[in-house]
């Protein structure tokens, strides 16, 4: 089929990370590039610091847009598209850092929303996937920028959930892995962190696959190829191999990696970041693979381009479809905002419910002890559900129901607490100095003959505990006859 | 830290927005009351009062995320890290308090004494020892209990070496204090409380 293109045209994106320019010669559903450069000045570290764009990170951003717009020139491409993205969105100082772009070197820079960069990238991601004639027709798109990692869930093409988080690679290499290579408890408290964030983030439809953008995915990839001398093609990773790449990333310098592995070393220093938040979210999703894309937010905007004209930005603003459910300002939020209180709570208590009592025949079976810590979370999370409608709740089901998720909470942090404990002092032991070994191991053995005696109580709890019972109860509590006005 | 208090002005037929833009602010208040004590490395009660504001708070706003405005991502993730950093301080100091327990412990042969009575013993001291020590650092009688039974007492050799891991754990205590100061007194630096007032605000 003869695809016709536009004359070239250029889009430029300055994130957390990176300053990206892709030139190409666009058609609705693909493109023809041209040139493809990245700089990588990490406007995010100024930001993070201080809360403002430095002075030197502007310098060096207007150094290299007036590099990249000699190339588009060079390209005769036109217009040129810039858009800016998280890091300039919590600067203090976003406004006059805009102005001074434009007045420097002449180029208008959009600064745009989480959601629409989400959106963006989906269609800068998948375009070259949508080709193909098996293409999945479930899937979801994760952009891992150096200050926040766009997730996007579709179904047959079109995006039926999408949402931005303030978490990348630079971000999380600032606050927590700041050593070089990063240490054992830097990485162990990024990891407790990354897990918290995610399992708590509600994602409307698990996606089956994922496809995985951004410098890191892409540098990630690079560095497995070379190190585990993987094909080209198809650009893949399974958790195993992220796992070997992080026991590399953990053990050596950024300066050895980047020499053995043909890496920029600055962008060696964030990579351990990035493969944390990749398994972070393989973790959350449950998948043990994942698709890496080079291309992203860019070719996204020149997709758009190309398929609504000048109104390609005001277009991806407004819903794509009318079952789209964005995590922000739009249809499904409204509708969040707008369903009342009562009803929403009805629902959301019947969720958590739900989800605490999948993990009852895991606990039971005792294989893992994750199961313990996903039990315990999800009591929690109804026991805060509870704590946010016992206004309106009828006052005897709340106490009882109250009662009895606390018992269920408390014997799980029991152990679990136990857990970390013992986990804790294992870690503890392996670089410990020879006069702690051995009240070390007293420890650990008698926290582990105490925890075997707790897991008998636990099993003796969830034997005889009825979950039909737990959940009329639950629905008892909040149902639409007893339900109290709140007002008091 | 007791159990939250139930959130007044809620309306039931009202919509999720409104009340949950009162129930944050009811969960945001109790922060900003714990949070006096932020600068006092000694009050652990007092910070791990403000660890559970924080996590409820959190929670509150994880479960209304949709219903509220987008930015509020960023106030999740900065509260998510306040928590963990104060998660980390008050396992030291609970560790502290287990190994201070078990290094006071004596060998004793308790050849004498039936099971029974041994562990009514291990039990009391253990009681003994959350009245002392407090209910926020002894949550897990059993586990205390366990730990104190005098026929399984670590022995002058095992104790020494709990000594050097007690200091070691008061070093880490110190760390993870200094590590949510500096996150603490950045987000108070950056007005983190109005700032959330403010998506909250947002209509």
């Amino acid at each position: 089929m003869h695809i016709q293109f536009s004359s070239p045209c250029a889009a430029i994106d300055i994130g957390s990370n990176t300053v990206h320019i892709v030139v190409a010669r666009c058609a609705p559903t693909t493109l023809d590039i041209l040139a493809d450069e990245v700089e990588l000045v990490r406007i995010g570290e100024s930001v993070t610091a201080t809360g403002a764009i430095s002075q030197e990170k502007l310098a060096v951003t207007l150094a290299t847009l007036r590099n990249y717009k000699a190339l588009a020139e060079k390209h005769s491409a036109s217009p040129i598209f810039v858009v800016a993205t998280e890091a300039i969105r919590q600067a203090s100082n976003s406004r006059d850092f805009i102005e001074t772009i434009h007045r420097e070197t002449g180029l208008a820079v959009q600064l745009i929303e989480g959601t629409v960069e989400a959106t963006l990238t989906f269609l800068g991601a998948t375009y070259e996937q949508a080709q193909e004639k098996h293409a999945p027709s479930q899937l979801g798109v994760m952009d891992i920028g150096g200050g926040s990692t766009e997730l996007v869930t579709a179904r047959q093409e079109q995006i039926t959930w999408r949402t931005s988080v303030p978490i990348g690679s630079g971000w999380l290499h600032d606050r927590y892995l700041s050593s070089d290579p990063p240490t054992h408890d830097e990485v162990s408290m990024a990891s407790v962190f990354l897990t918290t964030y995610f399992t708590g983030m509600p994602i409307r439809r698990v996606p089956p696959s994922l496809i995985v953008t951004g410098g890191s995915a892409n540098s990630l990839f690079a560095l497995a190829k070379h190190a585990f001398h993987l094909d080209e093609a198809p650009m893949r990773l399974t958790r195993e191999e992220i796992l070997r790449c992080e026991g590399l990333l953990q053990a050596l310098p950024a300066t050895e990696i980047a020499e053995r592995y043909k890496q920029p070393v600055a962008r060696a220093r964030l990579l351990p970041a990035g493969a944390l938040i990749i398994r972070a979210v393989m973790n959350r999703l449950r998948l043990d693979e994942i698709t890496i894309s080079a291309h992203g937010i860019r070719e996204g905007v020149l997709l758009a381009y190309a398929r609504y004209g000048e109104q390609w930005l005001q277009r991806i603003e407004q819903p794509a479809t009318s079952n789209e459910n964005h995590s922000s300002g739009t249809q499904q939020k409204k509708e969040d905002e707008q369903e009342t209180f009562l009803l929403h709570g009805q629902q959301l208590l019947q969720d958590r419910t739900a989800k605490l009592l999948e993990w009852r025949e895991a606990v039971l079976a005792s294989e893992d002890i994750e199961a313990v810590h996903k039990m315990r979370v999800a009591s929690r999370r109804l026991r805060a559900t509870l704590d946010a409608y016992e206004a309106i709740c009828d006052p005897r089901s709340f106490k009882k129901i109250y009662k009895k998720t606390k018992e269920i909470a408390d014997l799980l942090g029991s152990a679990r607490d136990t857990d970390v404990m013992i986990q804790n002092l294992q870690a503890q032991t392996v670089k410990a100095p020879a006069e702690e070994q051995v009240g070390t191991q007293w420890l650990i053995e008698r926290l582990q003959a105490y925890r075997l005696q707790h897991q008998q109580v636990l099993e003796a709890f969830f034997k005889t505990f009825d979950g039909h019972a737990f959940k009329r109860q639950i629905e008892a509590c909040l149902s639409t006859e007893g339900v109290r006005h709140g007002k008091s | 830290m007791a159990k939250a208090k139930p959130v007044m002005g809620i309306d039931a037929q009202a919509t999720t927005g409104e009340n949950a833009r009162i129930i944050a602010r009811a969960r945001l208040e109790e922060v900003e009351l714990w949070g006096r004590y932020a600068h006092d490395p000694q009050r652990s009660d007092e910070l791990h009062d403000l660890r559970i504001a924080a996590k409820r708070l959190r929670y509150t706003l994880e479960i209304f995320a949709d219903a509220l405005p987008q930015e509020i991502t960023t106030v999740i993730a900065e509260v998510t890290q306040i928590q963990e950093e104060l998660g980390a301080l008050h396992d030291s100091d609970v560790m502290m308090a287990l190994l201070r327990l078990c290094i006071q412990q004596e060998h004793e042969n308790a050849s004498g004494e039936d099971e029974q009575q041994q562990i009514q013993e291990s039990y009391a001291q253990a009681i003994a020892a959350q009245e002392e020590v407090g209910k926020h650092i002894i949550t897990n009688l059993e586990l205390v209990a366990s730990l104190l039974a005098a026929r399984t007492a670590p022995s002058q050799a095992q104790r020494a070496s709990l000594q050097h891991l007690l200091q070691d754990t008061i070093q880490q205590r110190g760390a993870h204090y200094n590590a949510f100061r500096i996150h603490w007194d950045r987000l108070q630096t950056q007005n983190f409380q109005h700032s959330i007032q403010s998506i909250l605000d947002a209509k």
